[in-house]
């Protein structure tokens, strides 16, 4: 009897077309419902059939092989965000004057992952922020990082560019290769961003590969060579490559490191100052009895992860189901001054929920970095962080609340100081209602 | 002689058609709630196919469905649907996992039989297992501390009443964290004041279940759907199954195989 139902039901729908092959859960329950209480079918053999059904098409569509569901549906994923932002910065300047500014901010992202076969994707992805044509505004010399727009112009239109465009090949289950505009995560491994502003998307090529070892372990290896700028009137064009081993090790029930050893080569020697340079740097700051070298970064990370490390104490202040702690440390090789001169390092922590995903959810960050003048080039550190500058200390706290699924309200706090020089201390505040979809 | 002798042959082969007679090793492995259905089906199933062992072992939904994926098992027992997830590592693997419902399940909210109470709403029992209530007196029945038993987060009990009961909230952290049915259907008989939920086979004189949502849990209204937390139970199989492992699943399905799941205390299909 079940046999010849499910017959009936694929006799009906080749019948009602290919178009109508898109059928809604809603209807099969409303025919097997029928069907029942005509004594078809009995409730049991009923739920049999529907469950049955729901789950190969589940199957199909994880597969990307469903005939009810239309190809581009299941081979295109959409996802973007929204985030509104209150941001006031307070410095006071070496006269110890004090300055204030008030913003209102937009980003807006929207991005697409499209799967070309088995093996090979093609993400697209769109930001606002100022394009790396457009640097013509004084006060934010931060923008070539930032996907931030500020209201003003008086209501002007405001950019929307190109964030993200790279195809990505995955041969094997433990090889996976990275070219075009590339997220960052595709090319770095940062616990922090005492190195890297999060909004920085490389361009060139990246190579992951996995080396699998007992439980969850495993090795990792992230390489790869990348672009930072291109001269046409010069074949000595300025450029990156990163080396990155690492391991994920379980240490024991409840407990995850992860650790990477990087190597990073910045050839820009013999270049002049980059686009999106904050001027920090000894060579940028127009320091003449600074030569620029090639910068060679040197950087060991470490994160450990607790799940639920105050379980079972019954306290429910401390039901914190995820604390992580950092520490990062840089170097540039390359540079014969003082350590001051030439290192940093960050110190951190992350507790509370693991992702803010619903209402209730929270998280909480507290970091301290100290940057030196040459350790890194200018181009790359947070943008949020005294402009994107080297040379400063600071300080960094943050809170993110679940208003609801996919939104949530965020509340951050730096408090930066110059280093080597007059402190000129800023202090920034934003608050932020981030919409995901 | 020699007609005999056909008439023998003839026999033998007949029979080796009629018997089935199969050489075949069958491992399942998964959700403590599937395992009676498992054990005692595999029990029958032996009994009549000499030449099969079937070896079946608990572990939880998770890791049932982990093995099949992996492939180091047959048969997948899973007391909830493999999630996107798992069927996105299946594909790579090259794992085409095939969902059979073999039984419906009710999960019972259970209380001590020294509880007065008798009846929970759904959100009141969600109040309770995420923290916002503690005592038994901010339910009207009688005082003392509520003490909370929950299953690990490999369990597929666990996983069907999160979905189920407390749309995906998290268990308050103070709940005792139990690894089976039996193992929570003897917490809450041995603790005044507890709660918990087992599958519907696990409802025994020694536990008292409540109504939900003024429905009690039965065999009639989790067919139904009328009874607000019930689930389908599942083997898994790598593709549509064939030989040993196909006659099991059909074994299982079957007026037998169902008579058995009932006697194991789920609800059958048939």
């Amino acid at each position: 009897m079940k046999k010849f139902v499910i017959l009936a039901l694929f006799v009906c729908l080749a019948t009602m077309g290919p178009t109508v092959m898109n059928i809604y859960a809603g209807e099969v329950d409303i025919l097997l419902e029928k069907l029942v209480d005509k004594g078809v079918l009995t409730y049991g053999e009923a739920q049999e059939i529907k469950t049955e059904t729901k789950e190969q098409v589940r199957k199909e569509i994880a597969a990307g092989e469903s005939d009810a569901v239309p190809k581009w549906v299941q081979n295109i994923k959409f996802k973007g965000d929204l985030r509104l932002r209150y941001q006031s910065n307070h410095n006071k300047t070496v006269a110890n004057q004090t300055s204030e500014r008030h913003r209102g901010r937009i980003r807006a992202r929207l991005g697409a992952e499209a799967k070309v076969n088995d093996k090979l994707k093609v993400g697209l992805g769109l930001a606002t922020g100022l394009d790396d044509q457009n640097q013509s505004d004084p006060d934010d010399k931060d923008t070539i990082r930032s996907t931030n727009q500020s209201f003003d112009s008086s209501f002007a239109k405001k950019p929307f560019n190109l964030d993200y465009a790279f195809a990505q090949y995955t041969p094997y289950s433990w090889l996976m290769l990275t070219g075009g505009k590339m997220k960052l995560d595709a090319a770095v491994w940062e616990p922090g961003d005492l190195m890297w502003d999060t909004d920085i998307t490389p361009e060139g090529i990246a190579i992951d590969l996995v080396k699998k070892l007992e439980g969850k372990n495993n090795l990792f290896l992230k390489t790869g060579f990348y672009v930072l700028e291109e001269s046409s009137s010069s074949g000595d064009d300025p450029w990156l490559v990163h080396i990155q081993p690492g391991v994920n090790y379980g240490l024991a029930d409840g407990i995850s490191a992860k650790a990477a050893l990087t190597l990073d080569y910045f050839a820009v020697g013999s270049t002049g100052n980059l686009n999106g340079s904050s001027g920090t740097n000894s060579w940028s700051s127009g320091d003449l009895a600074a030569p620029k070298k090639d910068v060679v970064n040197i950087m060991p990370a470490l994160e450990v992860k607790f799940s639920e490390p105050f379980r079972g104490l019954g306290i429910s202040l401390l039901d914190i189901p995820v604390l992580k702690l950092f520490a990062e440390y840089v170097k540039n090789m390359n540079d014969s001054k003082p350590d001051d001169n030439k290192t940093g390092f960050m110190l951190g922590c992350k507790f509370g929920a693991d992702k803010v995903k619903r209402w209730g959810d929270w998280q909480a960050k507290y970091n301290y970095a100290m940057l030196g003048k040459d350790a890194v080039l200018d181009i790359l550190p947070d943008s949020d962080r005294y402009s994107g500058g080297t040379a400063i200390r600071a300080h960094e706290f943050a809170i993110s609340y679940g208003l609801g699924e996919n939104t949530e309200l965020g509340f951050d706090v730096y408090r930066s100081k110059r280093i080597g020089m007059a402190e000129a201390p800023e202090t920034i505040v934003q608050v932020d209602w981030l919409l995901k979809f | 002689m020699r007609g005999f002798a056909k008439l023998l042959v003839l026999g033998v082969v007949v029979l080796g058609l009629v018997v089935p007679c199969y050489a075949a090793n069958i491992t399942i492995k998964g959700s403590t709630t599937v395992l009676p259905i498992a054990q005692a089906a595999a029990e029958k199933f032996m009994k009549d196919n000499s030449g099969v062992d079937i070896s079946v072992q608990g572990g939880g939904s998770s890791v049932g469905i982990a093995s099949i994926v992996d492939k180091t098992c047959d048969i997948a027992d899973a007391s909830r649907p493999i999630k996107d997830s798992e069927l996105v590592t299946a594909a790579n693997n090259g794992v085409d996992p095939v969902a059979h419902v073999v039984a419906m399940d009710g999960i019972a909210v259970i209380v001590n039989p020294s509880n007065g109470i008798s009846a929970l709403s759904i959100k009141q029992i969600k109040d309770i297992y995420t923290g916002k209530v503690s005592d038994w007196t901010e339910l009207g029945a009688g005082s003392g501390k509520i003490v909370v038993i929950s299953r690990d987060t490999s369990s597929g009990t666990y996983e069907a009443f999160n979905g189920l009961a407390l749309d995906g909230a998290k268990v308050r952290p103070d709940a005792l964290l139990q690894a089976s049915n039996q193992a929570v259907a003897s917490a809450v008989s041995r603790t005044p004041g507890a709660i918990g939920y087992v599958g519907l086979a696990y409802v025994s004189a020694s536990v008292k279940a409540l109504t939900v949502n003024g429905i009690t849990c039965s065999k009639e209204t989790v067919l139904n759907n009328s009874y607000p937390i019930g689930r389908p139970l599942f083997m898994y199989t790598n593709g549509k199954p064939v030989g040993a492992i196909k006659e099991f699943i059909d074994f299982v399905k079957s007026k037998e195989g169902q008579q058995l799941v009932e006697d194991q205390g789920f609800v059958g299909l048939r």
